[in-house]
């Protein structure tokens, strides 16, 4: 030993030949650091309750499939919602309070439009067959969710879909400028590739649904409210006056419908905005005509200010009274109102301000205020009411969960109400929602009984909810996370520099109002990189090895792939610089466990 | 962070240094950056102890404890000799305190940059005496407290710049790093490498201990006194080249201070004070640097 | 091959000869002839080494233990405030077992400046672990430093070569060089027994806890003891090359002398000549020279002095309040032994006053005249002075 370590005297002198690992300074600690991945504040706003936070980390380190098969976990539609989605989770993310927030809506669109264009293939779990069959009625956002979480599950889903084509409401009843046809086509033939069957031209009637209920062992009802609620006011049936929902599907279907002069569209959602904005392309004059004020639109804000960009008239605080025909116009009787106080949805009181209604000459109106069930069995069971059933109940049934609603008369075949028909809010990423809760409150029925569901569904959600989470559900690594949601102070923002948001390239607005032509364009995989790059990836951990730079015990350990850490509680001296220096928040400091 | 260095650790685990140690995070990167042909010279300091007692070592380079006074003088009899074993490709560097730098090795340092001599001198700069019980030394900033200057005796006497004295010497290169700034501190220690001559290393090391700070707060502190342009980022090449490496944005040194227990005494008006003295150096750097402000 | 040389120079020449690599000094007088010579050794190429103009003594002896741990033979010369500078750094080499080489021009302390000879600035490092050789003339000096070499190397000890300021650090006499094979064959290439190695990253001079340290001081013990055995067989080594030898001691005349002188150093020389002058007049006295008094030769100062009436040392130093070093060392040595002669200390030449021969007689004939010593040390040569100016 000692010839070899070159003392060539055996001399007793000051001099080392072993190193300090023997001393086991973890015996120090007195707070424990440990990796613990937390919630991000945009997943928890995402009704698809994404996996946002690793999603950008994937881009950014070039993982576009991985990035891509990580919405797919959670929502089926990522080339969908990154064109229709109102995105909230930009509202919630941490980044706002730095700079600006991240463009999680272009990343996901960015990644929907990638792996079209190489045709990507996902690889996706899928539990083993349960052996058991799931009838769909309707091929919108919430059948073919609940479609493709089934299927994941391990169920035989089909969809039942009237038209002609798959899509429902993402179909017929969305622009093509914001959504053109073949991004749907695209999206619904990969859900078929993993296996769901969609039945098209298949109406469902009452009697069909009864035939469904004894030959599948449950039905999904997502047919969607496609019945325009009337106006109740003189002249709504007379000529010169449209739905505005089948304006929008003849034009999905093809046609160019005569649009010359000026169109009132009655309303304030979404349905209004695309009316009038498709009047724009068609070479029209559109006016809205709006009974409150614009900031109680519900149309997305977004979706408001193209509109005015593009020329869109806004008249606010005006409701509709008559409409009576003058020749080939219509003129349109409307009531000046005005604020008085606050609805309990936090909206505006209106009322009528007591002068006199204004007339308005316009060439046609279209009634875009909301729709409704086509047919009174497509409703869910009133929750009121249900105690009063005549029926012996199954216990704990009907559910009515914050997406959709579970029931069972006498034992029989589950029945689940979904989409537009459960939803409090009616978009598309809240249908998705819809079919993922669906989805998971089935299998929950069938493995464990209804009296299980809440709880089990309530071990899923992302952060504190309502979101869900397919990937917790199927016991996938999420599950690990924690749900507590990394606030602001809790990054480190030091390890953070400005940068400018993206700026999304778009079409002109000569160009948008000449043509039904998508008006966000692609952008780039570098300039995508670098917008998710700018991601705070809040709570989870992106390898930036902070921990294992900073450790001044060098007990920070990694696997051979540089990825896998680990902390030699031997040796740690629970300083606690690791997490301090986390940027993202994925590591905890906690009290050294009591021996 | 990828640092360009060595995945290889020369700093074991097991060393005594106190939690949250800002002068072992600095050695780790040093010798992450200098790698394993490296002798170091070892004058009596935290890292004296750190190092580990008999017959344990914490470093797997081979390394001489000197005394207190001495760096400068036994790196260049350790230089001499692997020059005359024809030994041009290892490393000798000494590994200093402020104690041993600023104050009882500052001759030996200066006796041995005015030669030349072939090696870099690293100061790790934890301002003040910390391995004898935090005793006030030439580099402990205006406004601390320290054991030998308590209560109403608090520092009111500058920081010795280490570097322009050293600059002075017109040494081939001379520069600040920052444990909180691997990166650059890295790319300085190579670069010191491979420069032949006289290298000084002004490495900023906070120390938990002394400064009354938190053991997690290490790094952010030692962060914000760049931030804050106490501890500016650059290097001087030649005695006359200098770069400023990092140009922080406005930030108040009230924040840094407010942070630290060895500032705990002082006042709104002492630390306006500080601000000033702060900007005033700054402003001193930059013209030197020939920047404006 | 006979030169005629200074004492410096003599230095000078065995560091030449012992192939030194690495030298660094840092000039004061009366040491600078040998660092001057060697500096033009190297400048000119007749030495393959490094010289390090350091910025003093104790950074010297900080890059002495530099470059020896890095596995090279080094050397330095220095004296009195540099000797005294040096001091915490003389532990360092000892203890981290360096075979260095230093010769050391003993000169007085300052205050006031005093450049003349005194032993008192090597002496004061008796207990640094150093081994002491001192010398008595230009031969020897040049002997004795080749000869260090080899001692140190052996036990992993540092030596110390002393010689008298100017008596003979500035005296010409005639020394015999030898060539350069004669002291390859007597001093081996220089082999370590340890060094900074990056293949085997070892630390030296750690932290060493009270679970350590007695046992390290011990071996340093031991090999000083060790030294004792090591050097007569130098010795013998290096007559059967060069047919010189000193001894540890030498005791001359020794044999039936009643009074014995104990001197080191040039002294010796001055003693030789009082038996010239004594012997013939019947006075039974002899002289024990001792060259080594690190580590101390007890035994054979034991023997050398066993038959003597009475022991008289020469102490051209002094150790205040207690007495002559030389004489402290000589009771301890014979304190144990029954019937020991007594010693009478006489402190003589400090600061460079000579000691001359008629000095020593006196000196014996007030040791003669006296049963026991009047006291611990008697100053001889002192003149009267003036406190009032």
């Amino acid at each position: 030993m000692e010839a070899e370590l070159g003392l060539k005297k055996n001399l007793y002198m000051p001099r080392t030949s072993v190193t300090t690992e023997s001393n086991k300074t973890g015996s120090w600690r007195f707070l424990r650091p440990r990796y613990e991945e937390k919630t991000s504040p945009c997943s928890t706003a995402c009704p698809a309750g994404e996996d946002i936070a690793r999603i950008e980390m994937l881009i950014t380190q070039g993982a576009f499939k991985e990035a891509w098969e990580t919405i797919l976990r959670e929502n089926p539609l990522p080339g969908v919602c990154g064109r229709v989605c109102y995105h909230p989770c930009e509202g919630n993310c941490n980044r706002r309070e730095f700079d600006t927030s991240i463009a999680v809506h272009t990343m996901e669109r960015f990644l929907a439009d990638t792996a079209a264009r190489n045709e990507t293939k996902p690889v996706l779990e899928r539990l083993p067959p349960k052996g058991k069959g799931v009838a769909i009625i309707g091929s919108g956002p919430a059948g073919l969710a609940a479609a493709w979480f089934l299927n994941m599950l391990g169920y035989d889903s089909e969809i039942f879909e009237a038209m002609p084509e798959a899509g429902g409401l993402l179909r017929w009843g969305i622009p093509a400028y914001r959504l053109p046809a073949a991004v749907l086509s695209n999206e619904i033939a990969r859900i078929e590739n993993q296996g769901v069957r969609i039945r098209l031209s298949e109406t469902v009637s009452a009697s069909r649904f009864e035939e469904l209920k004894t030959s599948y062992d449950a039905v999904f009802l997502g047919c969607g409210y496609w019945r325009n609620i009337a106006l109740n006011i003189p002249g709504e049936s007379g000529s010169g006056v449209e739905d505005g929902l089948s304006f929008l599907k003849q034009l999905r279907q093809g046609a160019k419908p005569d649009v010359r002069g000026v169109s009132a569209v009655i309303g304030g959602g979404n349905t209004a905005i695309d009316v009038a904005r498709s009047i724009i392309r068609l070479g029209g004059r559109a006016v809205i005509v709006y009974r409150r004020r614009r900031e109680d639109m519900p149309a997305f804000d977004e979706e408001i200010i193209s509109a005015l960009e593009e020329g869109v008239e806004l008249r606010e605080l005006l409701a509709p009274v008559q409409i009576a025909a003058q020749g080939s116009d219509c003129i349109l009787t409307l009531q000046q109102m005005k604020v008085e106080g606050r609805d309990r949805d936090g909206r505006g009181r209106i009322a009528a301000d007591g002068t006199s209604p204004v007339e308005i000459s316009v060439q046609r109106v279209f009634v875009a205020t909301g729709a409704a069930a086509a047919e009174t069995w497509h409703e869910p069971p009133p929750a009121e009411t249900a105690g009063h059933h005549t029926a012996p109940l199954t216990p704990h049934l009907p559910l009515h969960l914050s997406h959709c609603t579970l029931h069972q008369e006498q034992q029989g075949t589950p029945i689940i109400y979904g989409g537009d028909l459960t939803n409090t809010s009616k978009n598309v990423t809240q249908a998705i929602a819809s079919g993922k809760q669906a989805a998971m409150a089935l299998d929950t029925f069938f493995q464990s009984g209804a009296g299980t569901i809440r709880e089990r569904l309530s071990g899923c959600l992302v952060g504190e909810g309502p979101s869900l989470s397919m990937e917790i559900y199927m016991h996938g690594p999420r599950k690990e996370r924690k749900t507590h949601i990394v606030s602001h102070q809790e990054i480190n923002t030091d390890y953070f520099q400005f940068e400018p948001r993206v700026i999304q390239p778009r079409l002109l607005i000569e160009e948008r109002t000449s043509s039904f032509d998508e008006i966000e364009l692609k952008i780039s995989a570098n300039t995508a990189m670098r917008e998710a790059g700018r991601c705070f990836n809040c709570g989870i951990c992106n390898d930036c090895d902070n921990c294992y730079l900073f450790c001044p015990d060098v007990c920070i350990l990694r696997g051979r792939d540089m990825t896998e850490r680990h902390i030699d509680y031997d040796y740690c001296k629970g300083c606690g610089l690791c997490v301090v220096e986390c940027p993202r928040n994925a590591m905890t400091l906690g009290e050294e466990e009591k021996l | 962070m990828q640092l360009d260095a060595l995945d290889k650790e020369l700093m074991c685990s097991g060393h005594v240094g106190c939690p949250g140690c800002g002068a072992t995070i600095a050695m780790r990167f040093v010798l992450k950056a200098l790698g394993e042909k490296t002798v170091m010279v070892l004058p009596a300091c935290c890292w004296s102890v750190i190092a580990g007692p008999f017959p344990q070592s914490s470093l797997k380079i081979p390394v001489i404890h000197t005394a207190f006074e001495t760096g400068g003088a036994t790196a260049s009899g350790v230089r001499a000799a692997l020059d005359m074993k024809g030994d041009t490709e290892t490393t000798v560097i000494t590994w200093a305190g402020d104690g041993g730098t600023f104050d009882i090795g500052f001759q030996a340092l200066s006796g041995a940059v005015e030669r030349n001599e072939d090696f870099i001198y690293a100061c790790y700069d934890n301002e003040a005496y910390m391995n004898t019980g935090i005793q006030r030394s030439s580099s402990t900033p205006y406004g601390a407290w320290t054991t030998t200057t308590t209560g109403a005796d608090w520092k009111k006497l500058r920081k010795k710049n280490i570097v322009e004295a050293l600059v002075a010497h017109r040494i081939p290169y001379a520069a600040t790093a920052n444990i909180a700034f691997p990166e650059d501190l890295i790319r300085k220690v190579k670069k010191a490498k491979a420069i032949r001559g006289s290298k000084f290393l002004h490495i900023y090391a906070s120390c938990p201990t002394g400064w009354r700070i938190p053991s997690e707060m290490s790094i952010k502190i030692a962060r914000m006194a760049v931030q804050t342009n106490i501890f500016p980022l650059y290097e001087v090449e030649n005695g006359v080249n200098y770069t400023i490496n990092y140009k922080p944005k406005e930030y108040l040194v009230r924040e840094y201070f407010k942070l630290q227990g060895r500032f705990r005494h002082l006042k709104d008006t002492d630390l306006d004070q500080i601000q000033e003295m702060v900007n005033e150096d700054w402003g001193l750097l930059l013209r030197k640097a020939g920047e404006h402000a | 091959m006979k030169k005629v040389l200074e004492g410096s120079h003599a230095v000078a020449e065995a560091v030449r000869l012992a192939k030194v690599q690495v030298i660094s000094a840092y000039p004061i007088t009366p040491q600078t002839h040998i660092v001057e010579i060697l500096s033009d050794y190297v400048t000119t190429g007749k030495m393959d080494a490094k010289y390090l103009r350091v910025e003093s003594e104790h950074s010297c002896m900080a890059a002495l233990i530099g470059a020896q741990s890095s596995g090279v033979r080094t050397f330095t010369a220095t004296s009195s405030q540099g000797l005294a500078l040096m001091h915490e750094l003389l532990h360092w080499a000892s203890g981290a077992r360096l075979p260095i080489v230093m010769a050391e021009v003993n000169r007085a302390l300052a205050p006031g400046w005093n450049i003349w000879n005194d032993q008192t600035d090597s002496l004061a490092q008796r207990d640094t672990g150093w081994m002491q050789l001192y010398c008595e003339d230009g031969q020897e000096v040049l002997d004795t430093t080749i000869q260090a070499y080899r001692l140190a190397e052996i036990v992993n000890l540092p030596a110390m070569v002393v010689l008298d300021a100017f008596y003979l650090s500035h005296t010409y006499e005639p020394v015999d060089v030898p060539d350069q094979d004669e002291v390859d064959r007597f001093l081996p290439t220089y082999e370590p027994a340890f060094i900074l190695d990056t293949k085997h990253p070892y630390s030296l001079s750690p932290l060493v806890t009270p679970n350590a340290y007695m046992e390290m001081r011990y071996d340093i013990a031991m090999a000083m003891d060790d030294a004792l055995e090591q050097f007569d067989r130098v010795e013998d080594e290096f007559a059967k090359i060069f047919d010189r030898r000193y001894g540890a001691v030498e005791a001359i005349d020794c044999e039936g002398a009643d009074i014995v002188f104990v001197t080191s150093g040039t002294v010796t020389s001055t003693g030789r000549l009082l038996l010239e002058e004594l012997r013939p007049r019947g006075e039974k006295v002899g002289v024990l020279k001792i060259k080594l008094f690190r580590p101390f030769p007890v035994e054979a100062v034991r023997r050398a002095l066993g038959k003597a009436k009475k022991v008289v040392v020469i102490d051209r130093n002094f150790s205040f309040g207690a007495s002559g070093i030389f004489a402290q060392e000589v009771r301890a040595a014979i304190c144990n032994v029954p019937g020991h002669p007594p010693v009478f200390g006489y402190i003589a030449g400090l600061g460079g006053r000579d000691i001359t021969v008629k000095l020593l007689e006196e000196i014996y004939f007030d040791v003669k005249g006296s049963s026991a010593p009047r006291k611990e040390s008697i100053w001889v040569g002192l003149q009267e002075v003036n406190r009032a100016t």
